[in-house]
Formats: structure tokens, C-alpha cells, sequence
């Protein structure tokens, strides 16, 4: 099937400075994929240029096969969701989604029909006859949506829409995008920098660093199986051990660390003895027991400090000579743990290992 | 669920509320031929839309904004203007010779610019007191009343706050009538069409373009400065001269920089205000263009050696006093 | 102790507002009042009060003419200056142009420029492109004396505008040309709406250069200036304070204006 954004080796430089550098990305129809990457990554530049707010200084743009790269965006079907939503503040809020409508050429009762329509799916109808700055964040934030939607665009397009938003509303609120992307059945392409936002919602996730894709795909193998350690790091929480290989066992290598063999899933790669690799060990994959365990990787440690956090437990745990781990234990199995020395076990196939870049072997 | 609704409310729409007017006819503009082979077609592109942009406005700024100057400049370089059939119109520098020759000419800008540096400090003394009290000490609610009775007497406009001083200082004005009832004087001050009433004119024309600019600067010094000055023991005093003044300088410079060059063009007032004593350099370049219309290029020359004085004057000023940031506004 | 020093210029500052008041409404006070005197000479004291002398203004054809042709020129003038300094400001603003700061310059340079030399070069200007003395030069003059302060109001009222509505509008299919309209022109309404008031101000008040651009028709204050001279008389206050009532009406509608800009 025919993606319906294609960036086709795209650079963005500012002078000097390069936001976007050499973007290869295809999105498929009626998907939420969401652009993710830490501050200055150049996620808003990938998304202003598929807007046409931006030019390339080289390569393609394709929207629906065709190519836009200098296409103004008004001539483009696509729309954007803004930050601060951008509501024109001297039209109500019915005129606001109107008024896309009223540039493709509508007719009056139309345009009423698609409004009211578009309302009641936000429940805002009772407020159509309201300026901007009579409503709520979050209702602001639904009538942007809605004005974004309303001309039908092919691809939808969000920067960083919920980060006004409280904490609660802001939950709330990606529930109902995710629902409404679900039933209007429309590409959106989400830009945050918050890597559980872009959990909850996306079908793909693109990991962006410094102006680079570090990583695509759905949010459960970004999860479970970083491909670097930036990503390892940037999603979720998560405790890198670098360790060297010694052996391979069928589908698991047998790895030193720090002195300790430990055994993990090779997670696709063919390390040769000697190489460096780190496993990446997510704190839940962890667990804490007053008792040796029987099977599985274990080492000695103690607990160096406990923070509560209601429905687990954090704690930090030093092993070896000054190497802390993280682990999450249930309420019920903290208890357990009154003493400082514990033991930490977990099972090699929940881990995975990223190669080593830096490493010189 | 969505699509049932929506023909209900589509119905209701249609039944007892009106169907809300969009702005269709925009789209019908757009979309008409003519719009998109002139205007559509030009905001296309980058050069269509620069011209679009800057074209009038560039056009109009060179025109009549550099046009006139321009133009006075280079009729005051010529001998003769306008130029009649038969007479040779050369280069000559003569016209700006003429001022310094004749100290008839000479002495009304001295005058001139007399005035308008008394008006100017005259206008900073009374004013500052004021825009103080406004910005500072006025609580910030009542802040817009206190300004807003200010601009009142702004409104009336240049010729008629004029024509209202000679109520005041006439003969048989106001001050006279008031200063014989009560026994100080059998015979009126002749206070009208002298340099005190051109004097007192030109301060009550002009004070309001001091206080707008004054108040500004003094509000958005911080309060805090002057609690932090007043606990490490400055004065009222002390803490004028080393907190507020400084931190008022941007206001004193755009006001009086402001308030000088009005003075200098004001033409109506010495007029109607001043005397035989008080012809001001106006009134002598205005003297040019009436009658023989020969002498306009020593008027405008006169004219110029006016604006490039009163410039230079403003500018030194702001440098003086201003420091670096020469921005008058 | 203390106290006593902290409100002693606190209260000197309050005299001085109030007396400095008095001394701004008086003599505009002591014109109205002399409208009102029973006499046909100015002076002090009025003695006994009649509104004769506005009926007299009322019918004075000269005047009601004068009115309306200074209202003409405003209307024109205003017009012209807020679509140009409007259209300037626009520029000013505008991305990925280069030399605004030149262009702010020379769009403020009629407002630095005194009144007297002003109107000169004007005068100069206006024959040296063979336009005649009269109306249309006395707009043109009035226009250039105004764009100044349109450019100023327009710019600070743009400078506040979040800059992501005009991509919003051309994101939801407006051509540059549509958002103006669309979006940027009314989002200046009401700053425009004040800008225009005082450019109508502008213009009926201004003596100078329509005493060199004018022809032989008197806009107001020509009308005012050569009664004065021609001698003082209670009729002159009278048509001076019904100008002054208008204006400052005119007047405050604009700072309410303004400040409802300003606050929205
Ligand atoms: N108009 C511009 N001029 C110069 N540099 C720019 C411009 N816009 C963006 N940049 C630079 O390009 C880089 C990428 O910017 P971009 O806005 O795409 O980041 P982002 O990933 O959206 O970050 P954030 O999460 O903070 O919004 C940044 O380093 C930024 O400084
Ligand atoms: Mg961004």
C-alpha cells in the first residue's frame, strides 16, 4: 500500500546549525504515529516542513504519492494542530472551524452540518457561539482539533498539543485524541517529547536525535527492544549494564559484568566473544527476595534506599562495588525485604542487548 | 450515535434556531478568475508577494516621506524658483548665504531656539512632578483616571488651548480682572503679545507631550528599587537623584527631544501670542512664500538650516543625556 | 518620625497634580465661560450669561461650512494614512525582508521632522509635481503628518500577536492575501479603530500645514486663526467650545477604545 507521508531524504539547516539531517520516514494511512525526541531535535521543523511552513534545503516531501516539498500550505491537504492551539480569538468557536470550510468553497448548510457534527463529537455543541477566550484549556484544545479536522485533510498534524494542559486533563485528553483518531480513521502525526504520552497513544513511534530517526517502530518493541541506547534510555526507565561477552548458549549470551556471568536474550544480534554489549534490564523485569533464587541471573546487593510511590515501591540497589540498580517491587513483597542485603534475580529472557557503538574491538 | 445526532441537530438547525451565517462569499472571491490570474496568482510566488508587500509602502515612504526634504533641498541650491520662461536657474549656495549676512534673519532662530530650550526645561520641571505622582504614588487603579484627566485639555487642539490663553492673560482677562479686584494693581500688566505670553503658550501647547513620555519611563521603574534604597538608608531626596532620575533618563530624553522639536515648528502660537519682539524664525521662512514667489529657494533654505540646527540639537542632547541609545521613541 | 518625612512629598506630589490640573482645565474653562458672556466684547467679568452667541454660531453658514470640509479632509486623510501605516507596519513586521529598521525610520521620519518645516516642504513638494493649493494637497499633507503614529499603533499592536495565527489561517487554506484579511486586519480592529480617532484629531486640528497647502476654502482652525485676528468677539469662543466638545468627546470614545484593544 502507498504510504501517504513520504520524506524522501529531507535536510533542514538554519545557517550553520542542521535541524533535520538526510529523514527517511513512510507513514501509512489512518495510522497515529507520533515523532518523539528530546527538545531541539528538529521534530517540529519534520512536521512545519510536511505543513509547508518550512522549505528543504534538499530532498523530497510526498503527501498521498505526490510531491509537495514547494507546495504553500495553504495549497496542501494537510492541517496542523498548534501548540497553543492558535484559536483566531475574534471568531466564535464555530466560525473558528468554519472557517477552513469556507475556503474549499461549502455552501452555508453544509458548513452548518459539518460544524454541528464536528461539535457533538467534542460535546462542545452548546458553546459554538463562544469566542476562544470564554472556554477551558481542554475545551480550546478540542475545538483546535476539530478546526484542524474539519477540511478533511489527509494527513493530521499535532505539535506538542497537550503540553498547556495539566497533568489530569492531559491524560485525559490522549485518551480522547486516540479515540477520536480511531473513529474518524485519519493519519495523525503527533509530535512530543514525552515519551508515556507517546506510549499510551501511537501505533509508531519514530525515536528522534539531534536532527536523526534513532528508531522506529510500534510502542512495545521500542520497549522491549531498544535498538540504542539513547532510545533505551529516552523510553521508559531502565538499567544499562555494560557487560563483554564470553559465550553463546542457543538463542542467549553468556556475558561478564563486572565480574558476574550473566546470561540474556541475544535479541537478534550474533555477538562474538570479546564484544561489548549492554543489556538493557527495565526495573519491573526485576525481582527483589530475602532468598537466593533457584534459576536465572541473580547477584547480592543492598538496598540503599526506598521511595514509595503507592502502587510499587522504588528501590535502589547497590551491587558489586558501587553499581546501583533500579527495581520495582509490589507492596505486598516489600514487606518481605526488612533487611539491607537482598538478593536481585531476573530471568535472561526478559532482557534484550544493544551493541556497544563506542566500543573499539 | 455520531451520525443520528448530527441529523437531529441538523433538523433543530433547520426548525426553530436560524442556520448561523459563514462567510462563504470569501471562497467565491478567491475562486473567481479574476482573483486568481491578479492578486491569487501574485501571492504565489516570492516576488509577487514582496511586491504585494512592500510595493505601496515603499513607493509612498520615498515619495513623501524623503519627496518633500529632498526637494526642499534641491530647490535651496537653485537661484531661481519657480523657474519662468526666459530666466536660467543655476547651482548657487548663495541662498544659505543670505542668513549669515543679515543678523535680521540670524537673530529669530536665536529666538527660536531660546524658546524652545526655556519651553523644554521649563515644560521637564513642571511636568516630572506630575507623571511622578501618576506613575508612582497614585494607586494602580486609579492610575488611567489620573492620566485621563490630564489628556483632556489635549483634545481641544493646538489652535484653541492657544486662543484660550489670551482669555487668561489678556488686558482684560482673567489675571488682570482678578489682580485689580482684589486692590494689587490700578492698570492692567500688559502680559499679552510678549515674550512671557508667547512663553506661557508655548509650555501649556506643549507640556502633554513631556508627560506621556515621562510617565512611562517612571512607571516601569520597579517599586522594589526604591524599598531596597529607602532600607539601606537613602532619603527621599538621595533616592530620587541616584535611583529614579537615572532610571527616568530614557523618558526625559524621548520628552524633551519631543517637546523641543514641536517648539521649534510651532508657527500659530507666536502669532497669536507673541508680540513685535517675538518674531520667531517660522514666521520669518513663512515670509517667503507669500508674495514674490522668487524667494522660496532662500526659504527653503532657511527651512533646512532650521531642521539640520534643530536636529543637530536634539541629537547632541540625546547623546549628552541618553547615553548610547540615541532611539528617540 | 519617619512617616512624617515618607509623606511630606506624597502630599507636596498631590498639591502639585491637582494644581498643575488647574492650571491645564482654566483657561479652556475661562474660553468657555466667555461664550456664554451678553456682550459683544471679550472681557472679564461676564456680567450677564446668553446662548445667543450660539444660536448666531449655529446659523454661521462660514462655520458649518468649515465644519464640514475639516470632517471631509479628516475622513479622507485617516483613511489614507491607516491603510498606508497599516501596509508600512505590515512590512515592517513581515519575515525574511531585510533593512526594517531603515524603513521604521523613514516612516517616522514626518513625526521628528517640526510642524513649520514640515508644511514647507510639503508646499515646496506639492509644486514641484504641479498638484495646485487646495483640497488634495491639504489631504496629502494631512496623510504623511499621520502615517507616522498609524505605523507606530499598528506595529505595537502586530508585535503582540501570536505569531502562529496567520500560519494557522494559511494552514487551513488562506492565501497570504486572505489572512490578512481574515485574520491579521481584524485581530488590529480595535488598536486601528483608536489609531483612526487620533488621526481624525490630527487633521482637524492642524493649522500649520494647511495654512500653506490650503486654498481659499478655511478648514476649521484657518476659520478660528483669521476671526482672532480680525478681533476678538464671544462668538469666536462660542465656535471654539463647540469644537472642543466634539474633540474631546471624539477624544475619549478613542482612549476607550484603546484600552479595550489593550486589554483583550
Ligand atoms: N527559525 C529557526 N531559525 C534557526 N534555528 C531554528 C529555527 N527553527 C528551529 N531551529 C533550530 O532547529 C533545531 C530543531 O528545532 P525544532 O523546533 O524542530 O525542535 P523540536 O524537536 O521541536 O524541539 P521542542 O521539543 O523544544 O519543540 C533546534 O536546535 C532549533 O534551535
Ligand atoms: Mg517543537
Amino acid at each position: 500500500m502507498q504510504p501517504v507521508v513520504q520524506f524522501d531524504n529531507v535536510t533542514k539547516s538554519y545557517g550553520k546549525h542542521v535541524a533535520v539531517e538526510n529523514l527517511n520516514l513512510s507513514i501509512e494511512a489512518g495510522k497515529f504515529v507520533t515523532l518523539l525526541g528530546p527538545s531541539g531535535c528538529g521534530k517540529s521543523t519534520s512536521l512545519r516542513m510536511l505543513g509547508g511552513f518550512e522549505t528543504p534545503n534538499s530532498g523530497r516531501i510526498l503527501l498521498g504519492g505526490k510531491d509537495v516539498t514547494r507546495v504553500p500550505p495553504n495549497k496542501r491537504n494537510v492541517n496542523i494542530v498548534f501548540q497553543d492551539y492558535a484559536l483566531f480569538p475574534h471568531m466564535s468557536i464555530a466560525k473558528n472551524i468554519a472557517f477552513g470550510l469556507e475556503l474549499k468553497g461549502f455552501d452555508n448548510q453544509h458548513i452548518h452540518r459539518r460544524v454541528s457534527e464536528l461539535l457533538e463529537l467534542v460535546q462542545l455543541q452548546d458553546y459554538a457561539k463562544r469566542l476562544p477566550s470564554e472556554l477551558s484549556g481542554g475545551q480550546r484544545q478540542r475545538v483546535a482539533l476539530m478546526r484542524a479536522l474539519a477540511p478533511d485533510p489527509e494527513v493530521l498534524l499535532l505539535d506538542e498539543p497537550l503540553s498547556a494542559l495539566d497533568a489530569k486533563l492531559r491524560q485525559q485528553m490522549q485518551i480522547e485524541l486516540k479515540s477520536i483518531q480511531e473513529k474518524t480513521g485519519k493519519t495523525f502525526m503527533f509530535v512530543t517529547h514525552d515519551q508515556e504520552e507517546a506510549l499510551t497513544m501511537s501505533d509508531t513511534i519514530v525515536v528522534m536525535n539531534k536532527g536523526r530517526i534513532e528508531q522506529m517502530g510500534d510502542p512495545n518493541t521500542l520497549y522491549g527492544r531498544p535498538g540504542s541506547v539513547f532510545v533505551a534510555n529516552f523510553i521508559g526507565e531502565t538499567n544499562l549494564l555494560r557487560s563483554t561477552v564470553v559465550g553463546t548458549e542457543g538463542d542467549q549470551a553468556a556475558l561478564n559484568w563486572n565480574g558476574v556471568t550473566i546470561k540474556a536474550a541475544q535479541g537478534g544480534l550474533t555477538p562474538k566473544a570479546g564484544d561489548h554489549l549492554y543489556v538493557v534490564l527495565r526495573p519491573e523485569a526485576i525481582h527483589c527476595s530475602a532468598a537466593e533464587p533457584e534459576s536465572g541471573n541473580r547477584i547480592k546487593g543492598k538496598i540503599r534506599q526506598r521511595v514509595f510511590k503507592g502502587n510499587h515501591t522504588s528501590l535502589s540497589v547497590e551491587v558489586g562495588d558501587g553499581t546501583m540498580l533500579n527495581a520495582l517491587v509490589h507492596p505486598a513483597d516489600v514487606s518481605q525485604l526488612n533487611g539491607e542485603e537482598i538478593w536481585v534475580g531476573w530471568k535472561p529472557e526478559t532482557t534484550t542487548v544493544i551493541p556497544d557503538r563506542h566500543a573499539h574491538n | 450515535m455520531v451520525s443520528s445526532n448530527t441529523t437531529a441537530g441538523y433538523a433543530a438547525g433547520r426548525g426553530d434556531a436560524p442556520v448561523p451565517k459563514y462567510s462563504t462569499g470569501i471562497a467565491k472571491v478567491v475562486n473567481s478568475a479574476l482573483y486568481r490570474h491578479t492578486l491569487g496568482a501574485a501571492v504565489e510566488s516570492r516576488i509577487g508577494r514582496i511586491i504585494l508587500l512592500a510595493g505601496v509602502p515603499l513607493v509612498w515612504l520615498i515619495m513623501l516621506h524623503v519627496g518633500p526634504i529632498y526637494q526642499m533641498l534641491k530647490i535651496s541650491l537653485m537661484s531661481h524658483y519657480p523657474v519662468l520662461p526666459g530666466v536660467e536657474s543655476h547651482f548657487t549656495l548663495d541662498n544659505y548665504a543670505i542668513f549669515f549676512k543679515e543678523s535680521l534673519y540670524f537673530t529669530p532662530l536665536i529666538k527660536s531656539f531660546i524658546f524652545a530650550t526655556a519651553a523644554t526645561a521649563v515644560t521637564l520641571v513642571v511636568v516630572y512632578p506630575v507623571a511622578y505622582y501618576v506613575a508612582k504614588v497614585v494607586k494602580p487603579e486609579g492610575r488611567s483616571k489620573a492620566l485621563l484627566l490630564l489628556l483632556v485639555p489635549f483634545w481641544a487642539g493646538e489652535l484653541i488651548r492657544t486662543f484660550s490663553v489670551i482669555m487668561l492673560l489678556a488686558n482684560r482677562g482673567a489675571v488682570n480682572v482678578l489682580l485689580r479686584e482684589i486692590g494689587l494693581i490700578d492698570r492692567p500688566i500688559p502680559m499679552l503679545y510678549t515674550s512671557f505670553s508667547l512663553g506661557f503658550g508655548l509650555v501649556y501647547l506643549i507640556c502633554l507631550y513631556m508627560l506621556l513620555p515621562l510617565y512611562s519611563a517612571i512607571e516601569k521603574i520597579p517599586g522594589q528599587y526604591l524599598d531596597a534604597a529607602a532600607d539601606l538608608g537613602a532619603g527621599p531626596f538621595t533616592r530620587f537623584r541616584r535611583i529614579i532620575l537615572p532610571l527616568s533618563k530614557d523618558g526625559i530624553v524621548s520628552g524633551c527631544s519631543l517637546v523641543f522639536l514641536t517648539c521649534i515648528g510651532v508657527f500659530a502660537t507666536p502669532m497669536l501670542l507673541g508680540g513685535p519682539n517675538t518674531v520667531l524664525f517660522p514666521e520669518t521662512i513663512s515670509g517667503f512664500f507669500h508674495g514674490a514667489s522668487d524667494k522660496w529657494p532662500v526659504g527653503a533654505a532657511f527651512a533646512l538650516i532650521m531642521l539640520v540646527t534643530a536636529l543637530i540639537t536634539a541629537g547632541i542632547f540625546m547623546r549628552l543625556v541618553g547615553g548610547k541609545k540615541r532611539s528617540a521613541f | 518620625m519617619r512617616n512624617m518625612f515618607a509623606d511630606a512629598p506624597r502630599t507636596s506630589l498631590t498639591a502639585i497634580y491637582w494644581a498643575f490640573l488647574l492650571y491645564l482645565l482654566l483657561p479652556l474653562t475661562l474660553m468657555m465661560a466667555m461664550s456664554f458672556k451678553d456682550a459683544n466684547f471679550v472681557a472679564f467679568p461676564i456680567g450677564d450669561w446668553t446662548l445667543d452667541w450660539y444660536a448666531k454660531v449655529m446659523q454661521d453658514k462660514q462655520f458649518l461650512e468649515a465644519c464640514l470640509y475639516s470632517v471631509m479632509i479628516a475622513a479622507a486623510s485617516t483613511l489614507a494614512a491607516t491603510t498606508l501605516g497599516t501596509w508600512i507596519a505590515m512590512l515592517i513586521v513581515a519575515e525574511g525582508i531585510k533593512g526594517q529598521v531603515i524603513i521604521f525610520a523613514l516612516a517616522c521620519l514626518p513625526a521628528v521632522v517640526p510642524g513649520m518645516i514640515s508644511a514647507i516642504s510639503l508646499r515646496i513638494f506639492i509644486s514641484t509635481i504641479d498638484m495646485p493649493t487646495g483640497t488634495a494637497a491639504i489631504i496629502l499633507g494631512h496623510t504623511v503628518h499621520a502615517v507616522p503614529f498609524v505605523v507606530v499603533m499598528a506595529l505595537t499592536r502586530l508585535r503582540s500577536m501570536p505569531g502562529n495565527l496567520v500560519d494557522a489561517a494559511r494552514d487551513l487554506g488562506a492565501d497570504s492575501i486572505v489572512a490578512f484579511f481574515r485574520v491579521t486586519l481584524p485581530y488590529l480592529g480595535p488598536a486601528l479603530v483608536g489609531g483612526m480617532i487620533f488621526c481624525v484629531l490630527l487633521s482637524i486640528d492642524d493649522f500649520v500645514r494647511t495654512f500653506f497647502l490650503g486654498g481659499y476654502r478655511p478648514t476649521l482652525p484657518m476659520l478660528i486663526f483669521a476671526k482672532v485676528q480680525g478681533g476678538m468677539s464671544p462668538e469666536i469662543n462660542a465656535m471654539a467650545t463647540l469644537v472642543l466638545v466634539v474633540t474631546a468627546a471624539v477624544g475619549l470614545y478613542a482612549e476607550y477604545m484603546t484600552r479595550r484593544a489593550r486589554t483583550r
